[in-house]
This record gives structure tokens, sequence and C-alpha cells, in this order.
């Protein structure tokens, strides 16, 4: 019968490995305790078989090697070691960032400003501009003569509260009434 | 493990890894790279062992020193760096770990490129890989800790000390899980007679075959 089963478990896998960390002292004790114990000493017969047959397996896979170099090491690594032990390295690096952070930030706004269509633009936000130079011109008489006879209607029409009846319409081919000379409105000058 | 001078070109430092580390630490290269030259097949066995490719085993080895690489001034090896790098191997080698239902055979091929130089007759050397194909799938059937401990022990050489730092737990515990590898082991290599592994005595029908217990002390290896 198998006593101490736990502790006989550990003394065997140890004294299989070569007795590194069993004492002489524990090494004897367990043979003596094999001698009376069939699990133990079946267990120990067996072990170095077992032990046998696992070493010749392993042992073409012993000799199996790598021919990476080290410069795949330093690859990994990267230029972070020389930054990490001179800090002031880390500057140029620190600037090139900043500038790629600062283009891509404008790239980003003109093309986020480029794409806006101005009449969605809110138009509270826009104070309309006023300029005497715009006044004075739109006041001025249009120079093709179609033009002219629209802007001289229109302001004929802005004109009308010092006239009694403005209106001219052709009637069978001739106006209804001869024309008259319209007073002069602000900026209305016949060519 | 002892560096071999003739292949790597930074194995024939003599410093202890203390030194190197700190060697390294002050921006030594030669170093480092002696350290990885007297680490790097080992980290690719152990990361081959559980990866089962070999390019993914080449890219634990570059992690794990990248790794060490900036742990530099954090590292305080006692006498050895191994144990630190293999448990960091372990980690980065569970990552990678391939798929249930992906079969990959390379250790298989290993242990063809190896007998393809052996001596013997063809029917021998059949044979003997034949056996050794047999151990390595009873490796694979064991569970992830066991074969941990199998494949490290076995294949990089580890005591159960480092073992033990490696994994992450007390040495009884990597006893056990030995043990209780190499009793699955056992059931599983009983049965090819050629090992001349009997099967597990509770197996055997009480009284048909009794064990005879050893008279004489078992061998330890290096006395």
């Amino acid at each position: 019968m198998k006593l101490f089963a736990r502790e006989c478990d550990s003394r065997e896998a140890a004294y299989l490995l070569g007795a590194d960390r069993l004492g002489a002292r524990e090494r004897i004790a367990l043979e003596a305790h094999a001698a009376s114990c069939g699990d133990c000493a079946d267990a120990l017969r067996n072990g170095r078989p077992v032990d046998l047959a696992l070493r010749r397996a392993f042992a073409p896979l012993r000799e199996r090697r790598t021919i990476i170099a080290p410069g795949r090491v330093r690859l990994a690594v990267g230029p972070r070691s020389a930054a990490q032990t001179n800090p002031w390295l880390r500057v140029p690096r620190f600037f090139g960032r900043l500038a790629e952070v600062s283009v891509m930030v404008g790239v980003t706004l003109f093309a986020v400003g480029s794409s806006l269509d101005p009449s969605t633009r809110p138009s509270s936000s826009l104070t309309p501009t006023h300029s005497i130079v715009q006044e004075y011109f739109r006041s001025q008489p249009p120079l093709g003569d179609i033009d002219y006879v629209r802007w001289l209607r229109l302001v004929k029409a802005d004109a009308s509260s010092t006239v009694s009846d403005p209106t001219r319409l052709p009637m069978g081919g001739r106006f209804d009434y001869d024309p008259v000379e319209y007073a002069q409105g602000p900026g209305a000058l016949p060519r | 493990m002892k560096p071999d001078a003739r292949r790597d070109p930074a194995a024939g430092d003599t410093r202890t890894d203390h030194e190197l580390v700190y060697a390294a630490r002050d921006g030594d290269t030669i170093a480092f790279d002696a350290l990885f030259y007297r680490y790097r097949d080992g980290i690719y066995r152990l990361g081959l062992a559980i990866t089962k490719d070999p390019s993914h085993a080449e890219e634990i080895v570059v992690d794990t020193f990248a790794r060490a690489h900036r742990a530099l001034a954090r590292l305080e090896p006692d006498a050895s760096l191994r144990p630190w790098l293999y448990r960091v191997a372990v980690n980065l080698s569970y990552n990678r770990r391939p798929r249930k239902g992906v079969v990959l055979s390379s250790l298989d091929d290993a242990v063809d490129e190896a007998l393809a130089n052996e001596d013997g007759s063809p029917s021998h050397v059949a044979e003997q890989a034949e056996l050794r194909r047999f151990v390595l799938a009873a490796v694979d059937e064991l569970g992830p800790k066991h074969r941990l401990v199998v494949v490290l022990h076995y294949l990089n050489g580890l005591n159960l000390t480092e073992i033990a730092e490696v994994v992450g737990c007390p040495v009884g515990t990597v006893k056990s899980r030995l043990h209780y590898a190499l009793r699955r082991l056992r059931t599983h290599l009983a049965a090819h007679p050629e090992l001349g592994i009997e099967p597990s005595r509770s197996l055997i029908a009480t009284g048909l075959r009794a064990p005879k217990p050893i008279t004489a002390p078992v061998p330890i290896e290096g006395e």
C-alpha cells in the first residue's frame, strides 16, 4: 500500500530528474521505502525508461538552432532606446510631430471650410456692408437701351408719388396718351 | 547552456549575466549581443515547442529580447537571466499557440532532419524516428501545464528550481506536475513494447503481474 502518496510523488519526480533537489538522506529514505512499497518501486523502475524515451525524443530538437541576428532586436526596439538614454534627442522628434499635427489640422480646416456653401452660412453673423460708392453707382442709369428703359420705369415708379398717372400702356399701336415729361427723380437724368 | 563560440561571434564572452545586464544598461551593445547569443537558441526551441511554428518561434525570440532591452533598467538578475527570459518567452508563446485543428509538423520535421544524419540501417533509422514521433505525440497529449514542465526540463534542460521560477509556482508543484506528466506518458508509451515500458501497476490485474521491488538504487545521471 502506498503511504504518503504526495510526498512520494515529489520524491520520485526529483529522483528521476537527477536528484538535483533530493538530498542524500531523502534519496536513501525513498529507496528504502520503495523496497517495501510496490507502487513506488513500480513507479521508479518504469520511470527510468520513460525518462530515457523523453531524452531520446527531445535530443534532435535540442540541436535545433536559429540564425536570427541581434540586429532584428534593435530594429524591433527602434530609436526609442536612444531617446530613452538622452532626453534631448526627443526635441527634434517633438517638433517634427508638432509640424505634422499643424499641417494636418490646417488641411482639415481648409477642406471643411471650402466644402461649406456660402448660402448655408448663418447670415446673422455677417453684417451687411453699406457703401456710398455702391449707392452712387446704383443710382446711375444703365448704359444699355433696354436696361435704361427698365430703369426708367422703375425710377418712375419710385417717383409716382409726385405724378398723378404714371402708367403708360400701349393701346392699339399707340399710347393712350402722349408721353409726358416726368418729374426728375433723384439721379434720374435723361441721356 | 554552454556558449558555442564557433557559431556565435559574441558567445565567447565569459562575463556573467549580471555583469552583462549592467554593461548593456550603460549602452554596451556588445554585452546585449552576448546575452542574445547566449539564450537565443534556447528561447527559439521553447517557442518552437509551444507554437510549433518556426516563424512564430523567431518572432518570440525577437520580442523576448526586445522586452528585455526595454526592461534593462529594472532587471536585477541574481545569477542567471534565463528564468526571466524563459518566463517572458512562455507568455509570448502562449499568445501564439496554434489554433485547435491546425496541424503543424515542425517538430517532426526537426526530428527527420536530425535522423537524416544518423548512422545505421534505414529500417533502424525509420524505427527510431517512429518512436520519437510517438513520444512527442504523447507529450502533445498532455495538458498545457504538464507539457510545459516536460518541455522546459527535457528540451531546455532547466532544473526544478528554474522551472519553478519560469512557471511561477513552488518547486513542490513542479515536482507534482512532472510526476503526473511522467505517469501519463507511461500510460501512453506502454503501448510500444520497443520502449520497454510496462503499463501502470494499477492497470494490471492484481495477482497476475506483481512488480518486483527494486533492490538496487536506480543510477542517477551525472554520478
